[in-house]
């Protein structure tokens, strides 16, 4: 059972402790943050039926948390919904009561070994929303000291990509981290928002002197009430603006001429993302010549007939070729996932 | 002369009424509203309103805060580690208990916590601070516990901290809500449980007779044909000195600016505007 200690890596160990307990489902509470979304009908109904004709066989793991009555689950939230139901529609167990639960009682978790528990309920059932999941990864992060993606990917089940975007929210201050859980829709910033503009940010405060002076709270703030005036249409504009800036950096003037259209961008509330950085923006041929590459790619492939390669060390070496474009692929896709449409659903 | 009784009785009892002072004279005005056979259904109605004044709802939240917190001290949660929440909006009554509380109890003293449920940043980000403690709800009056559990179902939204209890400090609650809220693990510490059975105009209550009980809500139809018994078909008595429920019957509240019929206890938002200036 995760009895975690925040002192290092020892504390990640489940040792499985605690009394075993026939309780009922009112001494149990359900998990706050268990979205309903996380259980598959079929696979409920197909629990449900089993418990039915058998009860659980399956203890659930739970805890006291301090000064609660009821035990709060750490493993066992499906069984213990199916019991709920099964009593509440008036099915008995053999013994010709209500069903009740077997549970192991464990230690209440430490915060950070209940946090670590709940990444994985979440990764592998039903993803957090980003600014929860960032706010829920800097704890991690300030209380195990760690910052490296591999081990917190580890740690935590997200991916680099995840951990990334996470780690780009969470360099924004405070007062812009909450305008993304402002309970007001119409006033709420999509996290996105700040993954988006954070290299536009970092690329204005480097390179352009009057959007430096403005501080980088400034800076951001203007771009908050852009967002909010509707000037940006979708926040996949600002990936026109490091398009821009990247596709001309072998034009000294054409790149000038960016930098000039960013400090404009920052200081003119009315300027728009397209009307000021779509002329920078290259031609579509080169999205058509990657498209052709991907087709010849997989034609070739094909032809090539593969799938029975017999030779070990061909293989295993043509496995590592395909793993690594497959990695880059994903990256790609992962980069260019959004919609430039400003309708289009937003994170 | 029972009329004259019944009035003296509610002028001394409702005094301290806020949204509308409530005399000898405004009570007697509202009995004489209804037809002089229905008059002593109304004045038992009347008596079966459980009123909780400024003093006792002080009373009520002090005392089971104390009791609470004894509980988690002995559990072993310090006072910093309680984290006060008052649920909706401000200007509602959460917030005026929760200052109520706070001050009587000294709980910045104490060193708790205070939050507002539409804070969802903030109560993440204090609750991992504090690593474990208990969430505490503060209300004055919690009906169906709809609107209670959809506020702490958003404060508790991106709180992923197993460690934390919560508590819901209300000076009443009726019975339907104790069953809602339980169901999401939340322990009500409560004053009062407000029964059906407590509810003259409640279809599970033996109060009045049936005919009786026929005629007060033909009356109550007449005046808000779709909140007759209040929100929900509650029909529930308690009267908070701050302000009546929206589940009270419309007898009790009257018409919206309070013509043509004239409640006992309006709501603020029942009565006419005021001029300014």
């Amino acid at each position: 059972m995760p009895t975690l200690k925040p002192t290092q890596h020892e504390a990640l160990q489940v040792v499985p402790s605690g009394q075993l307990r026939r309780l009922n489902a009112e001494d149990i509470k359900p998990s706050t943050n268990n979205p309903r979304v996380l259980f598959d009908p079929p696979q409920l109904a197909e629990l449900k039926k089993n418990i039915a004709q058998h009860g659980v066989l399956v203890p659930l793991t739970i805890f006291q948390p301090k000064g609660q009555v009821k035990y709060s689950i750490l493993d066992g939230e499906r069984r213990y919904r199916c019991v709920v139901e099964l009593n509440q529609e008036g099915h008995l167990g053999p013994d010709g009561k209500p069903l009740k639960l077997p549970a192991n009682i464990v230690e209440p978790p430490t915060m950070i070994a209940g946090l670590l528990y709940m990444f994985s309920i979440h990764n592998f059932r039903e993803a957090w929303e980003l600014m929860p999941t960032a706010l829920s990864l800097k704890t991690v992060m300030q209380e195990l000291g760690e910052t490296d993606n591999a081990k917190l990917m580890k740690l935590t089940g997200l991916s680099e990509r995840q951990i990334e975007r996470c780690k780009s929210l969470l360099e924004f201050p405070e007062k812009f981290q909450k305008l993304s859980l402002d309970p007001d829709p119409k006033t709420r910033i999509p996290p996105n928002f700040w993954i988006e503009a954070l290299p536009v940010l970092d690329l204005a405060m480097d390179k352009v002197e009057n959007v430096k002076k403005l501080g980088r709270d400034g800076a951001t703030e203007k771009l908050v009430e852009k967002y909010r005036d509707r000037k940006i249409k979708s926040v996949i504009h600002f990936r026109r603006i490091m398009e821009s800036y990247e596709s001309t950096e072998e034009d000294k003037t054409a790149n000038a001429k960016v930098l000039r259209h960013i400090e404009r961008f920052f200081l003119n509330p009315k300027t728009e993302t397209r009307e000021l950085f779509d002329e920078f923006i290259v031609d579509k041929k080169r999205i058509q010549n990657a498209l052709n590459a991907c087709e010849t790619f997989i034609t070739q492939l094909k032809k090539f007939k593969l799938k029975y390669t017999a030779d070990d060390e061909e293989r295993e070496s043509l496995r590592k070729s395909l793993i690594e474009v497959r990695a880059y692929c994903e990256s790609l896709e992962e980069a260019l996932k959004g919609s430039d449409d400003p309708e289009a659903p937003k994170d | 002369m029972w009329r004259f009784y019944q009035s003296v009785s509610a002028a001394l009892r409702f005094h301290d009424y806020k949204p509308q002072p409530l005399g000898f004279l405004s009570a007697r005005r509202w009995m004489m509203q209804f037809k002089k056979d229905d008059q002593e259904h109304a004045a038992l109605l009347l008596e079966n309103v459980i009123y909780l004044s400024e003093r006792k709802t002080r009373r009520i939240l002090v005392e089971q805060n104390e009791a609470l917190m004894a509980r988690l001290a002995r559990a072993g949660i310090p006072s910093k580690n309680l984290i006060y929440v008052q649920v909706h909006d401000p200007g509602s009554s959460s917030p005026v208990m929760l200052n109520m509380l706070r001050d009587a109890c000294s709980l910045e003293r104490r060193g708790c916590r205070f939050m507002d449920s539409r804070d969802s940043y903030g109560i993440t980000k204090l609750t991992s601070e504090l690593k474990e403690g208990a969430l505490i709800y503060v209300d004055d009056f919690v009906g169906t516990g709809n609107q209670f559990c959809e506020a702490r179902d958003f404060a508790m939204k991106n709180v992923f901290v197993p460690t934390f209890s919560e508590f819901l400090l209300v000076p009443s609650i009726c019975e339907e809500a104790i069953y809602k809220i339980a169901a999401k693990g939340i322990e009500a510490f409560s004053g009062h449980v407000h029964s059906k059975a407590e509810r003259p105009l409640h279809d599970n209550s033996a109060i009045l007779e049936p005919s009786a009980k026929a005629r007060l809500r033909e009356v109550c139809k007449g005046i808000s044909p779709r909140m007759s018994l209040g929100y929900k078909d509650l029909a529930t008595m308690v009267v908070l000195y701050r302000n009546a429920p929206n589940s009270v019957p419309a007898v009790l509240r009257g018409n919206l600016n309070q013509t043509p019929f004239a409640g006992i206890f309006p709501r603020a938002s029942d009565l006419p505007l005021k001029k300014l200036g």
